[in-house]
C-alpha cells in the first residue's frame, strides 16, 4: 500500500496558543481517515496546514513522498483538494462553473470537452444534475455543501481533505455523501484517500477505515474505529459517558451517548 | 458529449454573442456620435458621407471630426473600457461589490496632484499644458507605490486594502480642502472643473497615449480571470484550495487596476460612477464568470461612457455637461432600475 500522506512532528500556534502539538501520522492509499475531537481541538487547523492555507510552526508534511514545501499552490491543488466547513460567496456563479473551478489547477485558460464532461459526470454522480445551471447562492446550505464536494472530486486529487462535510446535510444526504466518498476512495484503480474532520462519531465509525482522535492539539489515539472509539477515550476527549456497541457482521460499531460528565 | 456539457457550451456561446452584440452597438454608436454635435456645418448625414469616403471634407469639417470629436470619442471608449475593467478587477479581488477604481485612493492622489499644480503652481514638468496631467499621474502613482508596499506585508487582507484606501482618501481630501480654502476664485473654479471629470481636455495625442497604455494592460486582466473566479466565489481559503495564491494575486491585480485608473483620470479628471456600476451591469448580462465579465465590462464601460458623453455634449448644446456628471445622472437611475429588476422588487 503506497503512502499518500505522511505528517511528522507537526506544530502550529496562534501566538501563545499551541493548537497542534507534534502531530504524527500517515495515510496509505484507498483509505478514509476521520479526525475526531471537540471544537478547538485542532481538526480544521491540521487540514489547513496540509493544504498550505496555514503555515505550520514546525514539522514536515510529505505528499506521495514529496515535501509539500516543494510544491507551489497550483501544483499542490493538482494533488490535494479541500472542502471547507462553509463557503461564503461574494459573487455567485452557476453550479456547473463552481464545480469547474475544481479543474482550474489542471487548466491553462481554455476548457476542454474532457474537463466539461468530467464536471457533468461528477454532478450526476452526486445527484446534482438538476442544479447544474442554478446559482450557487440560491441553494440551501446542504446543497451548497454537496456542490463543494463535487468541486473537490472534480479536482481529481490524491488526497481529499474535508472539514465537517456532513454538518449541513440532512440524514439521507449524510449517508449518500459518505457512501460516495467510500466508493471514490475504495476504487483500487486510483491511489486516493480522504482525511475528514467530523463531529458525528457514528458516521466516522461506519465509514472510516481509521480514526485519529485529537485532544488538546495532540493525537491521543490512532487506529481502527474499534480500537479508538472506546468508552474511556470518548469520556476523556468529549467529556461524556457512552456505551459502545461492538461491530457485528451486519452492523457497524455504534456509540450511544448517555450523559455529560460533571467536572 | 454529455447533455449538461452541451448546455454549458450553449450558455457560453450565448454570453459571447451578447458581448459581440455590445461591441457592434458600441462601434455603431461611435460612428453615430462622430456625426452628432452642435456644429451647423456638419450634420449626421454629411459626417457619414465623409467617414465612408463618399464626400470630401472641407478644412473646418475635417478639424471638427478629427481634432475635436474623434479624440473625444476615442477617449470615451478607451477610458470607459479601462475604468469598468479596473472596477470589475477590484471588486473581484477584494470580494466586495461596493468597491470601485477610486476606492484605493488612486483618484484622491490624482486630485491632490492636480491641486498642487492648480493652486500652488507646483509641477513636475515645465510645460503648463501638461502640468495638471503630469501631477495627477505622479501623485496617483505614489498611491500605487503605497499599495505595492502594503502588498508586501504578509498579513494584509482585502479589508485592510479598503481601509487604507479610505484613509488615503481622507488624508488627501483634507490637504486638497486646505488648498481650496486658500485658493483664489479662478483656481477654485479650475479645480472644481477638473474634479467633474470631462472628455473635453484630452487631445488626439493624449487619447492615443491612453489607448496604447490601456491596450497594453488589458490582456493582463484576462490572465487573472480563473483566479478571480475562485477568489470572488469563495474567499481566500477556497482560492488556495484551487491553487491560487490570494495575497500575491490581489497585489498584482490592484497594481494593474490602479495603473489603468491612473492613466485615464490623469487626463479626464474624476470619473467615479462608471467603475462601480458598469461591472455590476455587466454581471446582469454575462454573470460572474470573469472570463466573460472582463470583456463584457470593458465593452459595456466603453458604451456607457460614450453614450453619457454624447448626450452630455449635445443635450444642451453648445453647453457641454461633463461626462462625470452625465454618467451619474443617466447611469444612476438605470443602475438602480436594473438592480431592482434583478432582485425582483415589487413582485
Amino acid at each position: 500500500m503506497s503512502e499518500i500522506l505522511h505528517v511528522e512532528n507537526l506544530n502550529f500556534s496562534w501566538g501563545e496558543n499551541h493548537v497542534l502539538k507534534d502531530a504524527c501520522f500517515s495515510i496509505g492509499s484507498n483509505q478514509i481517515v476521520a479526525i475526531l475531537g471537540i471544537n478547538g481541538a485542532g481538526k480544521s487547523t491540521l487540514l489547513k496546514c496540509i493544504n498550505k492555507i496555514l503555515n505550520p510552526s514546525s514539522g514536515e508534511i510529505y505528499l506521495t513522498g514529496n515535501d509539500v514545501k516543494n510544491y507551489n499552490l497550483a501544483q499542490l491543488a493538482t494533488k490535494v483538494s479541500y472542502v471547507p466547513q462553509s463557503v461564503m460567496t461574494s459573487f455567485s456563479m452557476d453550479v456547473f462553473d463552481v464545480v469547474l473551478l475544481g479543474r482550474r489547477p489542471h487548466l491553462t485558460w481554455r476548457i476542454s470537452d474532457k474537463d466539461r464532461d468530467l464536471v457533468s459526470e461528477t454532478l450526476r454522480y452526486l445527484g446534482l444534475e438538476d442544479f447544474a445551471f442554478r446559482r450557487f447562492d440560491q441553494l440551501s446550505g446542504g446543497e451548497r455543501q454537496r456542490v463543494i464536494i463535487a468541486k473537490a472530486i472534480a479536482q481529481d486529487p490524491s488526497l481529499i481533505l474535508m472539514d465537517e462535510p456532513t454538518s449541513d446535510l440532512d440524514l439521507k444526504n449524510q449517508i449518500e455523501v459518505m457512501k460516495r466518498m467510500k466508493e471514490i476512495v475504495s476504487d483500487k484503480d486510483q491511489s486516493r484517500s480522504a482525511l475528514i474532520a467530523i463531529h458525528d462519531i457514528n458516521i466516522a465509525a461506519r465509514y472510516a477505515d481509521r480514526i485519529l482522535l485529537l485532544h488538546e492539539g495532540k493525537i491521543i489515539a490512532d487506529g481502527t474505529p474499534s480500537d479508538v472509539l472506546t468508552e474511556q477515550n470518548i469520556a476523556q476527549v468529549f467529556g461524556v459517558t457512552s456505551s459502545v456497541i461492538e461491530k457485528t457482521k451486519y452492523k457497524p460499531l455504534r456509540v450511544i451517548i448517555e450523559d455529560a460528565i460533571e467536572n | 458529449m454529455d447533455t449538461i456539457s452541451e448546455k454549458h457550451i450553449q450558455n457560453s456561446k450565448s454570453q459571447i454573442m451578447m458581448i459581440l452584440i455590445l461591441c457592434v452597438v458600441t462601434l455603431l454608436f461611435a460612428i453615430f456620435a462622430m456625426g452628432w454635435g452642435s456644429s451647423s456645418n456638419l450634420d449626421l448625414f454629411t459626417t457619414m458621407k465623409i467617414l465612408f469616403g463618399m464626400e470630401s471634407a472641407d478644412e473646418l469639417q475635417s478639424a471638427i471630426i478629427w481634432k475635436l470629436r474623434f479624440p473625444r470619442i476615442l477617449m470615451a471608449i478607451v477610458g470607459g473600457a479601462a475604468l469598468a475593467t479596473a472596477g470589475a478587477l477590484m471588486q473581484g479581488c477584494l470580494g466586495n461589490p461596493l468597491v470601485s477604481p477610486l476606492t484605493l485612493g488612486v483618484a484622491s492622489g490624482a486630485a491632490l496632484g492636480a491641486a498642487f499644480a492648480i493652486v500652488l503652481g507646483f509641477s513636475i514638468v515645465a510645460s503648463s499644458d501638461l502640468a495638471i496631467v503630469a501631477n495627477a499621474f505622479l501623485f496617483s502613482l505614489i498611491v500605487v507605490a503605497i499599495i505595492i508596499q502594503l502588498g508586501n506585508l504578509r498579513s494584509i487582507t482585502a479589508e485592510s486594502y479598503i481601509l487604507v484606501g479610505i484613509a488615503i482618501t481622507f488624508i488627501t481630501g483634507a490637504i486638497v480642502s486646505t488648498m481650496q480654502y486658500f485658493a483664489t476664485d479662478a483656481q477654485l473654479s479650475q479645480l472644481a472643473h477638473w474634479s467633474f471629470g470631462s472628455l473635453s481636455r484630452p487631445t488626439l495625442e493624449n487619447a492615443l497615449l491612453v489607448f496604447f497604455a490601456v491596450t497594453g494592460l488589458m490582456p493582463l486582466a484576462l490572465k487573472y480571470a480563473w483566479d478571480l473566479n475562485a477568489l470572488s466565489l469563495g474567499g481566500d481559503d477556497f482560492a488556495i484550495s484551487t491553487g491560487v495564491d490570494p495575497a500575491s494575486m490581489r497585489k498584482q491585480i490592484l497594481i494593474l487596476s490602479a495603473l489603468m485608473t491612473s492613466v485615464v483620470i490623469a487626463f479626464t479628471g474624476l470619473i467615479g460612477f462608471l467603475g462601480l456600476a458598469a461591472p455590476h451591469m455587466s454581471r446582469l448580462i454575462v454573470g460572474n464568470d470573469y472570463r466573460k465579465l472582463i470583456p463584457c465590462s470593458c465593452v459595456f464601460g466603453a458604451l456607457l461612457m460614450l453614450f453619457a458623453d454624447t448626450v452630455g455634449r449635445t443635450l444642451f448644446a453648445p453647453v457641454v455637461i461633463p461626462v462625470g456628471i452625465m454618467l451619474s445622472v443617466i447611469g444612476g437611475p438605470f443602475f438602480m432600475y436594473l438592480l431592482l429588476k434583478e432582485k425582483g422588487v415589487g413582485h
